[in-house]
């Protein structure tokens, strides 16, 4: 055991501290970091942004896994193993490529504007690209896989018997799902939900290919800072408050899995 | 004939767990060949004590020898000892003749030799045919005789068995209680087997020790459990007990007890056993097959029985035997329970009907409470 | 129960049943679309997909595998992933047996460090090392991202093995030791066969993972070293030619093939596990 745990220790518990260490004291021992984070508006403007687009990538990947999940859960045979296999798929492909199938997608002559100016839904081109609803989609579909999982291994494991209950003791189908399919189901919900708001915190690749400068989120940032600004204590702080948002995020999500009974899955 | 099998001593061996302690000093000793049996409740530590004996719970102190070698210095894996367990523990990558053959396999025994014995072992928990199968193609039963047949092919001296049995159905267990006792004249081993199934430790055992609260409470023979325990929980265990409470100190023989009876509240016990039964904290104890039921009139106190009145509260037949709750003494106290055969009696007595039970002094127990 | 073939039940619960259906069908389609074009688009002959393809061509096939920077890269990821799996391999299923069978005390607390780095964003991990690999002098070379990539894929293989060692009780290696074997024998011949399957599903995924990683490489690798997703990065924010294409799209290939390999070791080892987590 002590080899994994020392190899973990230096090499993944030993660089976080480092970061928030060098966070107090590059360029000057102190808050200085800090202090210019809240005070001076843009870093703030970017944490905001980050944490409210991860709240509405969250929200609508919960609106769209949910009644997917819910029909694979009660999926069977051939028709479940296709579904599963698309989820999976889409798990597995590098994000990379899927941003950049969404920039090609996007783009200014790219498939959607080809449909949607062929089709005369509008007259000329949109620009995409870099927007925010861009960003949106393609963080969606990214994370989708992530949210259906938890929730489908939650769902998987609701007692079919208590809604058979229900509908002896007079409930109608809309009734037993809503008092008893969908309070069940909430573990779920909440692991998938943690989940992604974490990813999406610290996601990279989506935004800096799909958004532009007025969309920055807080990876694309320290991204910035470290490798083009080579302003690496600015980068350790904003790495740093990153880190105490996920650390936190990570305690709840630890909560919620115990309580379900550890039936979520990870993902990537 | 002289069983051969290991002898197994054990000297004050205690195990506690920080501020736990699983098992009092405990001292045991199990002669060659005994086929003995530790029961009692969960948590009594009978399974801590037969952990010990494999090696995979460490004493925190005593000695435990076999055959003269102290095991405490010996991992279990060179103690040599056979061990099956409840939930079989077959492994579910190997066939059933790897299975069995594993341990000899890894005593590296020839390919004949191993061939020949795992074979013997198999049609011995006659399963002859079934060696190329795999563990999950069998049933519950077959699964435990595979497990016996791999725990004793190597020759252990003695052989451990945690409950095998608590995974099977009634029918099965039965069937297999008598398997196994067979498997233990064919082999020399001596068998420890760990149960809280008091009747079948009873019908399978020489002897057998009951186990509470981390102690041995009473060892002997069943029948000299069952006819002599010591306290009432050895009494309740083994067998259905009529315990009746008993106030003050018993003096010469008799104790006031809270039930009236034709004595004036006093019932005859001359069957004193343990000591401290003639303390403050004494039970009377009587079997419910001890009982004789009388109707009609009350006959005249005789000087060799005891005799209560009552009324009968449920009558049920079972199997050729009459079993009556008798309400005595007021409604709290716990209603006596009695056994007769039904060849004594032609007809089942209903419920509502005033009796008189009888027993003999001699079948009234003194005991203990705790 | 099944709602939708209960008769019993009125026309508007069987159709809205029918509509979620439909629903989850288009949900899938959504998911899978994306990928697929980027195959038409490495195949198309100008710079831009449009719909349809205005002409059909193999060239950026061509220029992919003519360029020594591509083919460099594919050499990389393949020389980074394999150790990394491997690495991966060996500490994963160590903590894993550590924490299943070791007696462990705060066994959840170990188990939620072991699975942490998966969880934490890679950046925040990307830049505490740089650092370090800048003073090992390990900066630019195999050995400072396989470490790196091995920190990421030890979770992977961690949680497999678990699932592997939680099916079977631990009362089998204990029947091993009363049948006179040691630890070590035990382990091979009994712990190891029963989650052989567990480790190489981990192996394989931490390699995909490796694999397809982009945070970590682009700061630990250097221009020699660098992997095929580090690349494409560098090479969208320049231009944007289909070569790319062609390069995502072999990468797709590779990931279903190993996503393939997966599902066939997954039903061969029997279990019912859900999707592709081990």
């Amino acid at each position: 055991m002590w080899l994994p745990a020392a190899f973990i220790g230096v090499f993944f518990v030993g660089p976080i501290i480092a970061v928030a260490v060098r966070s107090f004291f590059d360029p000057a021992p102190g808050f200085g970091n800090y202090a210019e984070v809240l005070f001076s508006g843009i870093y703030l403007q970017v944490i905001w942004n980050t944490l409210g687009t991860a709240l509405i990538v969250t929200f609508l990947c919960l609106l769209i896994a949910y009644p997917l999940a819910y029909v694979m859960a009660k999926a069977k045979g051939s028709m479940l193993a296709v579904m599963t296999s698309i989820v999976v798929v889409s798990l597995w492909t590098s994000v990379v490529i899927r941003s950049y199938a969404w920039m090609v997608i996007f783009q200014r002559r790219g498939v959607l504007n080809n449909l949607l100016t062929s089709t005369g839904l509008t007259d000329g081109a949109i620009n995409f690209l870099p927007g925010a609803i861009a960003v949106n989609v393609g963080m969606v579909h990214i994370m989708l896989p992530f949210m259906v999982l938890p929730i489908l291994s939650n769902m998987r494991s609701i007692d079919t018997s208590l809604l058979t209950a229900a509908s002896v003791m007079g409930a109608n189908p809309w009734l037993s799902f809503y008092k008893v399919f969908l309070p069940l189901s909430f573990p779920g919900i909440s692991a998938g939900s943690a989940l992604v708001f974490m990813m999406s915190l610290g996601f990279f690749v989506t935004p800096a290919l799909l958004g532009g400068p007025r969309h920055l989120m807080v990876a694309v940032l320290i991204e910035q800072q470290a490798n083009r600004m080579l302003n690496w204590g600015m980068a350790s702080a904003l790495a740093t408050v990153l880190l105490l948002i996920t650390v936190v995020l990570y305690l709840l999500y630890l909560r919620v899995v115990r309580y379900a009974g550890g039936g979520a899955q990870y993902g990537r | 004939m002289a069983k051969r099998g290991g002898k197994l001593v054990m000297e004050q061996v205690q195990k506690r767990y920080h501020k736990t302690v699983a098992l009092h000093p405990t001292s045991l000793d199990i002669e060659p060949g005994e086929f003995f049996s530790l029961i009692g409740p969960s948590g009594s530590g009978k399974t801590t004590l037969l952990g010990t004996v494999a090696g995979f719970v460490p004493p925190t102190g005593g000695r435990i020898e076999m055959d003269g070698v102290n095991l405490a210095m010996l991992p279990p894996y060179q103690r040599n000892i056979g061990m099956v367990f409840q939930n079989y523990a077959l492994f579910p990558h190997m066939s059933v003749f790897d299975n069995v053959a594993f341990p000899l396999r890894l005593r590296k025994l020839g390919v004949a030799a191993v061939e020949e014995r795992t074979r013997k072992m198999l049609a011995t928990v006659r399963l002859p045919d079934f060696g190329h199968r795999m563990p999950s193609q069998l049933s519950g039963g077959q699964q435990q005789r595979v497990a016996l047949a791999r725990a004793a092919v190597y020759g252990p001296r003695m052989l451990l068995m945690d409950e095998p049995l608590g995974a099977l159905d009634k029918n099965l267990r039965e069937e297999l209680q008598y398997e196994i006792k067979a498997f233990h004249r064919q082999i020399d081993a001596t068998v420890l087997y760990v149960t809280h199934d008091q009747e079948e430790a009873a019908t399978m055992s020489d002897r057998l020790a009951i186990m509470n609260a981390g102690r041995i409470v009473q060892h002997g023979t069943p029948r000299h459990l069952y006819e002599h325990p010591t306290n009432a929980f050895v009494a309740s265990f083994l067998g259905t007990a009529n315990l009746i409470a008993v106030i003050g100190k018993p003096e010469s023989g008799e104790a006031e007890v809270r039930v009236p009876t034709a004595n004036a509240g006093l019932l005859k016990a001359i069957n004193t056993i343990g000591q401290g039964a003639m303390s403050e904290a004494s039970v009377i104890c009587v079997r419910p097959e001890s009982i004789r039921i009388e109707t009609g009139e009350q006959a005249k106190v005789c000087a060799n029985s005891n005799r209560m009145a009552g009324k009968i509260l449920d009558a049920t037949y079972t199997a050729g035997t009459f079993r009556y709750q008798v309400q005595v003494g007021t409604e709290t106290e716990a209603p006596v329970a009695v056994r007769l055969p039904s060849v004594r009696q032609s007809d089942m007595l209903p419920r509502g009907t005033n009796v008189s039970l009888v027993w003999p002094a001699s079948a009234t127990l003194l005991i203990r409470k705790d | 129960m099944d709602a939708d073939t209960a008769t019993w039940l009125p026309i508007r619960y069987r159709a809205s049943n029918k509509l979620l259906v439909l629903l989850a069908w288009l949900i899938l389609l959504f998911l899978i679309t994306p990928q697929f074009v980027i195959v038409p688009l490495s195949f198309s002959s100008e710079a831009y997909l449009s719909f349809p393809p205005a002409g059909w061509s193999t060239k950026w096939y061509g220029s992919f595998a003519n360029s020594p920077d591509w083919g460099r890269a594919a050499i990389n990821s393949l020389a980074i992933g394999l150790p990394t799996a491997l690495l991966s391999m060996i500490l994963g299923t160590m903590a894993s047996l550590a924490v299943s069978r070791g007696g462990i005390t705060r066994q959840s607390l170990v188990a939620a460090l072991m699975v942490a780095p998966m969880m934490l964003p890679h950046i925040i991990l990307a830049i505490g090392l740089y650092p370090i690999m800048l003073w090992f002098k390990l900066l630019t070379s195999y050995a400072g991202v396989i470490i790196a990539h091995t920190v990421v894929g030890i979770p992977l293989v961690f949680i497999t093995v678990n699932s592997a060692l939680s099916r079977h009780s631990g009362s089998l290696e204990l029947a091993a030791m009363t049948l006179g074997a040691g630890p070590w024998q035990s382990f091979w011949k009994v712990t190891f066969p029963l989650i052989r399957p567990g480790i190489l599903i981990g192996g394989i995924l931490a390699f995909a993972s490796s694999f397809d990683e982009l945070m970590l490489a682009l700061f630990l690798t250097g221009v020699g070293t660098q992997t095929l997703p580090r690349l494409i990065w560098l090479q969208m924010n320049d231009y944007l030619t289909p070569t790319i294409a062609a390069a995502a799209s072999l990468i797709f290939l590779v990931t279903l093939g190993l996503l393939v390999a997966v599902s066939i070791l997954q039903t061969r080892s029997g279990a019912e596990k859900a999707n592709a987590h081990g």
